[in-house]
């Protein structure tokens, strides 16, 4: 007993251990070779609007995409896309022309940009405090534009939900007023206790600790919630547990029977877009 | 992608499963050490996931045993896990013996110092001859602080069921265990696959080797 108590109390004192918040996190290389000829021709964009920009965010550097026109930004909507949990800003290439050709060619401007460790952005994502600085690097930028909250529009796509959620609460300096959460993730708890089946909390084995409900409850905006019953990555009862705390100003729910987490794809960029249209326009 | 699946895979394992460590009770002041490694099975591929544990008889039908997830330490988490396991019944020719065991797994997060416990208790069927021991079980650990699962998710017991070999030979035993995890319950990992039984909760295969002296 009192060797087990000897290691019980030790344990206590490890200077530190591994966290699975940095292996959550699937960034790789990327290679920003973003043409038109890797588009389907529907959503080409003119060359001439993309821009591959860099910021500083805390001691990293921040890789962003922004495709309209920049000296418009003082003056267009933007939506702003926050990815998910994909190597890097090339895999959502596709989603950037489809954003860019919302209501017509670059009737919106679009930013998106990868958080530290995925693509070119240097460092490594570790929790809340690393996502937040990266999101308010862009946000500054867009800030400095002339970018004012009523034109701004924030669509978060499943782990890009864990940025937007503590953004959309009062984190964001433009205040976030239109959010879209697309198959987001709801908890940091339920994540260890959907995989383990008890009622641990997620500090059992990382500090990235995340309550996209509680965030909701802080939002006083309008929001969109897109989910699929049937995905196997963000569980659909969950999201809908956290997305339903939202108390703010509009509230609207877009549920897919048998979609799954690739929801653009499973029910085909016409729906996806238009539901997305017609929540910015209302 | 793959590091996310590895890295919650061995926390779903770490957490939720450890092999049962003593089906037949040790003769009185005998001491068996071991190391066990356990194998949940994710996707394709199984992960190993470490422990380590001690048992010593009391008496000629009760042994007490403690044990550390080596493996939960690593991810910031203590696990000690301790108890008894009982002689019930003596096994009589082709009846099995049956043996019980009770006792609690403890968890605490090095982070934020949570602490959680559940209590655990399980029956074990088993039949030995010789240096060869067969048997099949059943577990359940007891969640008492099911409510401050998030959502209402909580759940108050978290059973499993088990077959295993053992040889116990001299001063060494090695031991191999088929688990059915959960199977009251849908585990999930985000993008991950849990394969198991018959379409109920999760599955593995766990390893150990001991001595006893």
């Amino acid at each position: 007993m009192r060797k087990f108590f000897a290691l019980f109390v030790s344990a206590l004192l490890l200077p530190s251990c591994a966290d699975v918040s940095a292996a959550m996190f699937a960034g790789s290389d990327g290679t920003y070779n973003f043409k038109n000829e890797w588009l389907d021709p529907e959503y080409h964009v003119d060359e001439s609007k993309i821009h591959l920009m860099d910021f500083q965010s805390d001691e990293d550097t921040i890789y962003a995409l922004y495709v309209g026109d920049i000296a418009q930004i003082a003056s267009d909507t933007i939506i702003l896309y926050l990815h998910g949990n994909a190597s890097s800003m090339d895999n959502f290439w596709e989603t950037a022309g489809l954003f860019a050709n919302l209501g017509g060619p670059h009737h919106f401007g679009f930013m998106m940009y990868d958080y530290r460790g995925f693509g070119w952005s240097t460092g490594r994502s570790t929790g809340a405090a690393s996502m937040a600085a990266d999101y308010d690097a862009v946000v500054a930028f867009l800030e400095s534009q002339g970018l004012t909250s009523d034109r701004l529009i924030v669509v978060a796509n499943s782990l890009g939900s864990l940025p937007a959620g503590p953004a959309a609460a009062g984190g964001s300096r433009i205040p976030i007023d239109k959010l879209v959460m697309e198959v987001p993730q709801s908890t940091s708890n339920i994540i260890m206790q959907n995989a383990t089946g008890l009622s641990l909390p997620s500090s059992m084995i990382t500090s990235y600790k995340f309550d996209l409900g509680k965030n909701m409850a802080d939002y006083t905006g309008e929001l969109l919630w897109m989910h699929g019953t049937a995905d196997d990555v963000a569980p659909f009862e969950t999201a809908e547990a956290a997305m339903q705390q939202h108390n703010g100003s509009y509230y609207q729910e877009a549920v897919y029977p048998d979609m799954g987490h690739g929801l653009r794809w499973d029910i085909g960029d016409t729906e996806w877009a238009g539901t997305i249209l017609d929540f910015i326009r209302r | 992608m793959v590091r996310s699946i590895l890295s919650l895979a061995v926390i779903f394992l770490a957490a939720s499963c450890t092999p049962t460590k003593i089906i037949v009770p040790l003769e009185q002041g005998q001491w068996q050490v071991g190391l066990t490694q356990g194998r949940p099975q994710i996707n394709d591929g199984f992960l190993p996931v470490i422990g380590g544990y001690a048992a010593k008889g009391v008496s000629e039908t009760r042994t007490n045993y403690g044990g550390v997830q080596l493996s939960s330490l690593l991810l910031g988490a203590v696990q000690l896990e301790g108890g008894q396991v009982r002689s019930w019944i003596p096994q009589d020719g082709l009846k099995p013996g049956v043996s019980w065991s009770y006792g609690g797994q403890a968890f605490m997060s090095t982070r934020d110092y949570a602490f959680r416990f559940y209590p655990e208790t399980g029956i074990n069927a088993y039949w030995e001859k010789g240096p060869h021991i067969l048997n099949a079980s059943a577990n359940t650990w007891v969640d008492p602080t099911w409510f401050l699962a998030d959502f209402n998710r909580g759940q108050i017991i978290a059973p499993s069921l088990s077959a295993g070999y053992r040889l116990r030979y001299k001063w060494i035993e090695a031991q191999v265990e088929y688990k059915m995890l959960n199977p009251i319950r849908e585990l999930h990992i985000p993008q991950a696959d849990i394969p198991s039984t018959a379409g109920l909760g999760g599955r593995g295969v766990y390893y150990g080797i001991a001595i006893n002296f």
